[in-house]
């Protein structure tokens, strides 16, 4: 997600977060904090030719600081398999302040390439490769992130390690690191639990996640993914409620 | 003449032949042997229904499943109790791999005609 520029003054004392942290060595930067969530979802690295989807994602966060608190972001993206292995979704990203009506702020194509049949090693691998560009300033942003998942029977581990480019002449250029991670309990089709860890060089949050899928006639599939995610530093918002609707067809 | 003087050069020259090609069948039975070790189970889809819908496999051992989909349409084998999905074009193979698992029946269906494209793997 682009950053923006401004400083925050996020309230609150907050746990310190141990794992994500000291794990990447995520760089700290103050100069472009306004706004900024890092939470997004944790992508697994399959893809299914023919595959062709809708997507609604929401993010709410609230906060002690009423700068950084009631404001809503959607994103809306149509994404189909280009083939077996590539899969390429374009996504309008919008914002609601607190006051103000939603905005679109950018747009987003990303591309996940599935690099390993499921199952064939003892872990899964894959790549996604983000390109992003907000609409009224020049700013972008372009990310790769590779993406592991690994069963250990009814449980499913996945992590996402990212580096991205943030460039424009409303920006400092720069890299920047980030990471994602997901807990998963193969409880049932329509009901998943897990935990989520995300941390970029403001965001350092964990939480619990709801998942499921719902399956429709022919091959239409309802996936869901709802979760909240608490801070564990004190540049991340104090709640971040995630719901994710994907209808496949 | 010094037929001699050439046999050091010729041996040599041999000696690199050999160790190439002793080197090239090395790996290719490493590559062999690894390939072995996982065994391939083969299932067909004709008209919407998997042959055989009944697959028999080892417990404790990841097994290749190799799905031929001799239908002109596509279909998605899937299975939550194996946690796979995988969408087969018509007239074309698709690669699954599967375990290792304890002995059990995992059910699965082809999603795109799930009334009649049913089957399960028995582990044992």
């Amino acid at each position: 997600m682009i950053r923006s520029c401004g400083i925050l003054c996020a309230a609150g004392g907050r746990v310190s977060f141990l794992l994500v942290g000291m794990l990447i060595g995520i760089p700290i930067h103050a100069d472009n904090l306004l706004h900024h969530n890092g939470v997004g979802r944790v992508y697994d690295p399959y893809v299914q030719p023919l595959e062709r989807e809708l997507e609604l994602r929401t993010y709410y966060q609230t906060d002690d600081d009423p700068i950084e608190s009631d404001i809503l972001r959607q994103r809306v993206g149509f994404g189909a398999a280009i083939n077996e292995r590539v899969f390429a979704e374009l996504y309008l990203i919008g914002m609601k302040l607190p006051g103000s009506a939603m905005r679109l702020e950018s747009y987003e194509l990303e591309s996940k390439i599935q690099l390993t049949e499921q199952g064939e090693y003892a872990a899964d691998w894959g790549l996604l490769v983000e390109l992003e560009r907000q609409r009224s300033e020049s700013i972008a942003e372009l990310a790769t992130t590779l993406l592991v998942t690994r069963q250990w029977g009814n449980w499913v581990g996945t992590v996402n390690l990212g580096v991205e480019y943030e460039y424009g002449s409303n920006i400092r250029n720069e890299f920047d690191t980030f990471m994602s991670a997901q807990w998963r309990l193969r409880y049932r089709e329509s009901l998943e639990p897990g935990i989520e860890i995300y941390a970029d060089e403001f965001t350092h949050g964990v939480g619990p996640v709801l998942t499921g899928l719902v399956r429709g006639s022919g091959n239409q599939k309802w996936y869901w993914e709802a979760g909240i995610i608490l801070p564990a530093n004190d540049t991340t918002p104090a709640y971040t409620y995630r719901v994710l609707l994907e209808y496949e067809f | 003449m010094a037929p001699s003087k050439h046999i050091p050069g010729n041996y040599g020259r041999k000696l690199k032949w050999r160790m190439r090609h002793l080197t090239a069948a090395a790996l290719c039975c490493v590559a062999m042997s690894a390939q072995a070790q996982t065994p391939v189970f083969e299932i067909e889809i004709r008209e919407h229904l998997f042959y055989p819908s009944e697959l028999k496999i080892p417990a404790g051992q990841k097994v290749k499943l190799i799905i031929h989909n001799r239908d002109a349409t596509p279909e998605e084998f899937e299975s939550y109790e194996l946690n796979r999905e995988k969408v087969i074009i018509g007239n074309t193979q698709g690669i699954v791999f599967i375990g290792p698992l304890k002995a059990g029946e995992y059910p699965f269906f082809g999603e795109f005609n799930p009334k009649t494209a049913q089957g399960k793997v028995i582990v044992e």
